[in-house]
């Protein structure tokens, strides 16, 4: 098969090119992190919305859909519920990041918070997407070529090639070569969700044979689960457990999941393109029109024909479909579904690599660390964590699942101190901090990271994988909220440094509401709270009977969750145009303002106490190693 | 070193070759593949779709090609031209397949001509051709 070669090959040019084009722009490394913040709103718009869905609704959602059916409707809302934290979030992070010259999520929370707790848990959120979450992906990817080689090329040398390929764009490049093939990237994947679509319409009969194909299954009553939401909730232990969820399929399941979608805007990723961004002035088209809109409908339709398609025919899945159809198209579309998996990835590294080197290494160990030796040491940083990523990739493939399952979770924690830099102004520092400890705790507890730590601990919880048919990440957040509600409460009398009450002085000055989006606040939290709990929450289980006649046939032909789902993403779209732009949450502002001077502080000789860090890291790390082997050798393990 | 404004029309202009006009390469091969001239006259329709695409793009910019697209554009033009000539004289093609050629070359062609005219007026296409002593700079540019 010459044609995959042949397209890799252009794929890596193209790729390669435009690092170099980057790197020139960058000057080698004076705006190697943030693209001196100029990148086009446009393609912000795409980096995004390409990074958020990225391989995961080719590899993953459709997956969901083939394995499960439509009872985890969330998926469909996937577009939608990924486009809300960004008009919550994204135009008052950018305003505060202009102001404060900042460049990274991690450098917001220090100057919010005024804390290192923080700032660690971002780096880790960043480690998580870089190494595990965009992983899995390559990993699926690595799978492909074995098979589409026939085992020429097998899975390891495939992984080791894309690898290499990831490393040299972004080491090169920087942030402005992950900008812009992030543009082309995410409308290549988008192209290839689309071809792969077609090609399994195409391969089915068209869209009524589809559906004829999905009726045939809703008839079968073993089958007929797979078309319905299986109840608001189960009080089960939990997944994996003797008497674990019956069906992972319930209406806050959905919620839940959603929830955890919900995480990757708030993700430090994120913030990376929201900040590299020249101005603000496109986020609401961006989070509208792209995210919910473009890539919305991708989701609800493409994807779901896709997944659908497989549901009906299992050879009808992402391999069976590049195995079957022409080399050119098999080769076209690895190259889309590549493209989609490295844009994140991509993306996860720079940001990973920036915040170990930049916000951890830097200020803890070597502030006199100057620019170009810093993105020298980030480029070495970004290498390591590809080595990592390649490697558990290859050796350790079970791993990699169990820690990419934590990211969007975790990451969905990072809510609680963005409300608060945002639109909360009452979470005071130490709620913050503590809500994020208490969501880890709660991701952790349940997810089967956690239960393997306590387990080799000797440790046995008495509940699974998301007891009660909850996701982590919302175990999580009631956790963090609770936390955060309790704590804000006692400590509302702490003041906050002097750079974050300018941020809390800026916002209020300059992106204060207007009398008429006040007016509308009613209206907003109406809407919202009902297309949430109609679309994603406990009215879910209305969807089962919606679009079924008296007769038990489907009305309107296709599965009724699935109608059900298209409905609420037309309705979706509207109300995040109208959150965008009716609420001016993330409608473009027409503003000049200067950036921030501080006052000036006299700058101490560090170099003792970091070396006194640098020492006892060294030693905590001897000490954690030596417990580590003790308690394996004592517990077995 | 290029200007923002360039890198985006850059970006853009490989987006669109990368997505449509490697799809309607594929469809024209599978048309190819399958002698089946309506296929390969989809695929035609998809490639030519990108080239206005990218024309319209031109026009948001207010620029034209630049050097190296109009060379890999006529290179590649030129080089299949010549194996499908070749095929055509010494393989063994088959007549939905010549047709598929024809139409392929036909269109483009006639695509490039119409895209001359509409730019530069049917004197002003000419004169892009009819290169006099210092005039030599084919593609890039803006309009004046």
């Amino acid at each position: 098969m010459i044609w995959l070669p042949l397209y890799g090959l252009f794929y890596a040019m193209v790729t390669l090119y435009w690092a170099r084009i980057a790197a020139q722009q960058n000057g080698d490394y004076q705006t190697f992190f943030s693209t001196a913040h100029s990148l086009a709103p446009w393609v912000s718009a795409l980096v995004l919305a390409g990074a958020s869905l990225s391989g995961w609704a080719i590899f993953g959602g459709a997956d969901e859909i083939a394995q499960r059916g439509f009872g985890l409707s969330a998926v469909l809302q996937a577009g939608i519920v990924l486009a809300l934290p960004g008009v919550l979030f994204f135009k008052r992070l950018w305003f505060v990041g202009q102001r404060l010259q900042l460049s990274s999520q991690a450098e917001m929370l220090r100057m919010y918070y005024g804390s290192e707790f923080l700032v660690v848990f971002s780096t880790i959120v960043a480690v998580l997407f870089a190494v595990a979450f965009a992983g899995l992906q390559l990993h699926a990817l690595s799978g492909v070529v074995q098979a589409l080689s026939g085992g020429a090329v097998t899975a390891a040398v495939a992984g080791v090639g894309l690898g290499l390929l990831l490393f040299g764009y972004v080491v090169i490049g920087g942030m402005r070569a992950v900008g812009y093939l992030g543009a082309m990237q995410a409308v290549l994947a988008a192209a290839a969700l689309v071809g792969f679509a077609g090609f399994a319409l195409i391969d089915i009969g068209g869209f009524g044979a589809l559906n004829a194909g999905l009726a045939g299954l809703a008839s079968d009553p073993a089958q007929g689960g797979r078309f319905m939401v299986a109840g608001v909730i189960q009080f089960t232990e939990g997944l994996g457990r003797p008497t674990g969820a019956v069906s992972s399929s319930t209406a806050v399941a959905s919620l839940s999941f959603a929830f955890a979608l919900m995480g990757f805007q708030a993700s430090p990723l994120a913030a990376k393109i929201v900040l590299s961004t020249r101005s603000a002035r496109g986020f609401a088209a961006g989070q509208t029109w792209v995210m919910a809109g473009v890539f919305g409908g991708l989701v609800s339709v493409a994807m779901a024909c896709l997944g659908a398609a497989a549901l009906v025919r299992p050879g009808l899945s992402v391999g069976g479909l590049l195995a079957s159809v022409s080399p050119w198209f098999a080769a076209w579309l690895f190259i889309g579904a590549l493209a989609g998996v490295q844009l994140m990835a991509g993306l996860g590294l720079l940001t990973a690599g920036e915040a170990l080197v930049r916000h951890i290494y830097k200020p803890w160990f070597h502030s006199a660390l100057d620019r170009k030796a810093t993105v020298t040491v980030t480029r070495v940083v970004i290498g390591l964590l590809v080595l990592v990523s390649v490697g558990m990739q290859i050796l350790t493939p079970v791993t990699l699942s169990v820690l990419g399952a934590l990211a969007l979770p975790l990451t969905f924690q990072l809510w609680t101190p963005l409300l608060g830099m945002t639109w909360l102004r009452w979470i005071t520092p130490p709620a913050a901090v503590t809500g994020i400890g208490f969501g880890i705790a709660g991701v952790l507890l349940t997810e089967p990271f956690g239960f393997a730590v306590l387990s080799f601990l000797g440790l046995d919880l008495p509940w699974g994988r998301w007891p009660w048919t909850i996701h982590s990440a919302a175990w999580g957040m009631a956790a963090n909220m609770a936390a955060v509600l309790l704590i804000s409460a006692f400590t509302q009398r702490r003041g906050f440094g002097a750079d974050a009450t300018e941020a809390r002085r800026f916002l209020a000055d300059t992106l204060r509401t207007s009398p008429r989006a006040k007016a509308l606040s009613a209206t907003a939290w109406a809407v919202m709270l009902a297309w949430g709990f109609l679309a994603i929450g406990p009215g879910l289980v209305f969807g089962n009977a919606a679009f079924v006649g008296m007769d038990g046939r489907w009305l309107v032909g296709m599965p009724s969750l699935w109608a059900w789902g298209l409905l609420f993403w037309v309705l979706g779209l509207g109300l995040i145009w109208f959150l965008s732009y009716k609420m001016e949450m993330a409608s473009p502002v027409d503003t000049g303002f200067p950036a921030y001077t501080p006052p000036p502080r006299l700058r101490r000789d560090q170099r003792t106490a970091e070396a006194e860090r640098l020492r006892v890291l060294v030693l905590t790390g001897a000490v954690a190693f030596a417990l580590i082997v003790l308690t394996a050798l004592s517990f077995g393990g | 070193m290029p200007t923002s404004q360039h890198i985006e029309r850059g970006i853009l202009v490989f987006t669109i070759w990368a997505s449509l006009g490697f799809l309607g390469l594929g469809i024209v091969l599978e048309g190819f593949a399958r002698d089946s001239w309506p296929l390969s006259a989809c695929g035609v329709g998809v490639i030519v779709l990108a080239f206005v695409a990218h024309i319209i793009v031109n026009g948001v910019c207010d620029t034209g090609f630049t050097q190296g697209e109009a060379l890999l554009g006529i290179g590649t033009y030129g080089f299949l031209g010549l194996v499908f000539i070749a095929s055509a004289l010494f393989g063994d093609i088959s007549m939905p397949d010549l047709y598929s050629g024809l139409t392929l070359f036909g269109m483009l062609a006639a695509g490039f001509l119409a895209y001359l005219a509409t730019r530069h007026g049917l004197r002003g296409a000419f004169s892009r051709f009819h290169m006099k002593g210092d005039d030599m700079s084919f593609g890039a540019g803006r309009r004046p």
